[in-house]
């Protein structure tokens, strides 16, 4: 019902459409953009680390900063950060490039006309404004720090965790701390995937509002720009929240086994218990 | 028609982060005013806080957007 209404001013789908298939493998705009951006990194990562120098040059520090900055932060967390910190880097990189990738004139805007009403389907989406790319993330997120759980505390002290202190009060706890491990996925991943694609909503409806006044008010031109902007700083800041938040979620569950008792003070501000 | 007034309605959950985002960044520019060399301490906290409050109206609004666009 809704399309006649909203489709004549914007289109965004809110989920990434089919362009090509690879067997029963179906590939959509929103991989391509993943994969986009990871081959970025790997150029990159390939070009800088062949004519790596003692003094950095501009191209150097630009990548060298923020994987510094990260490693800085991560290093404070716990004693045993060398084990994850290259998942949480690797997280705010790809993340940050995706978002990124995704403001560039042509992503979203170049495409092939859509089977159903003539809509116009992007060759290029960026990867974040698709639940799949997120979902991926989190779950290994999850998967990792769950692991260090196991790992620090041991298959019976993970569960001991999850059943909580007092054993009679199981019955309740259990679920509890059950549902609160996996809203932790939940809301990694749609805290990501809603600013990102609130993102692509917003830029299109400024897009569509100020182009129908643009041959009377030349300043409509601006209005949009204004909004790429408050776009680039999202796409930084959500990357470092989902960076942040996976070495915090791995951080706890390593703490919480010391107890305080092994010594690694960087520990206990950190362990504080977010949803 | 029903789904886009839902979606206005969804909206309406993102009173409550708005408030708390608001206290948040003003404790922590307080924080700022009266210890200025703890500016490095406070961001990471700052910025994790700031998303998981965040992270009720992106809530709200992954709704609202959903009953937008995918919604009958």
């Amino acid at each position: 019902m809704p399309e006649e209404e909203s489709g004549s001013l914007i289109h965004v789908a809110i989920k990434a459409e089919k362009l090509f298939n690879i067997g029963p493998f179906e590939v959509t705009n929103s991989m391509i953009g993943a994969l986009l951006a990871s081959l970025l990194l790997l150029a990159a990562a390939w070009y800088i680390t062949r004519r790596a120098e003692t003094v950095p040059g501009r191209l150097q520090v630009l990548i060298e900063l923020p994987i510094e900055y990260i490693a800085g932060v991560t290093a404070g967390s716990t004693s045993r950060w060398r084990g994850y910190v290259a998942l949480v880097i690797g997280l705010f990189l790809m993340i940050l490039v995706s978002n990124w990738l995704g403001l560039l004139p042509g992503v979203g805007t170049i495409g092939l006309q859509g089977e159903h009403q003539g809509e116009l389907v992007a060759f290029v989406r960026p990867a974040a404004a698709d639940l799949n790319f997120t979902l991926a993330l989190s779950i290994v997120t999850f998967v990792v720090f769950v692991w260090w759980a196991i790992r620090v505390n041991g298959p019976i002290g993970y569960l001991k965790e999850l059943v909580g202190e007092p054993r009679y009060m199981a019955p309740l706890m259990l679920p509890i701390h059950l549902i609160s491990e996996l809203s932790r996925l939940v809301s990694l991943s749609m805290r990501l995937f809603g600013n990102i694609f609130a993102g692509e909503v917003l830029l299109a409806t400024m897009l569509a509002l100020t182009t129908a006044v643009i041959f009377v008010l030349p300043l409509a031109f601006f209005v949009p720009a204004v909004f790429l902007g408050l776009e680039l700083l999202i796409g930084i800041v959500q990357a470092l929240v989902f960076a942040l938040l996976a070495m915090t979620y791995i951080t706890i569950a390593i703490a919480e086994h010391h107890g305080g008792g092994h010594g690694t003070d960087e520990t206990e501000h950190h362990a504080s218990t977010p949803a | 028609m029903d789904s886009n007034l839902a979606a206005g309605l969804a909206m309406i959950g993102a009173i409550g982060p708005g408030i708390g985002l608001g206290i948040g960044f003003s404790k922590a520019m307080e924080a700022l005013g009266r210890n200025p060399e703890a500016a490095g301490a406070i961001f990471v906290p700052y910025i994790l806080g700031l998303a998981l409050t965040e992270a009720i109206g992106i809530y709200c609004l992954v709704v609202s957007l959903i009953l937008i666009f995918a919604g009958g």
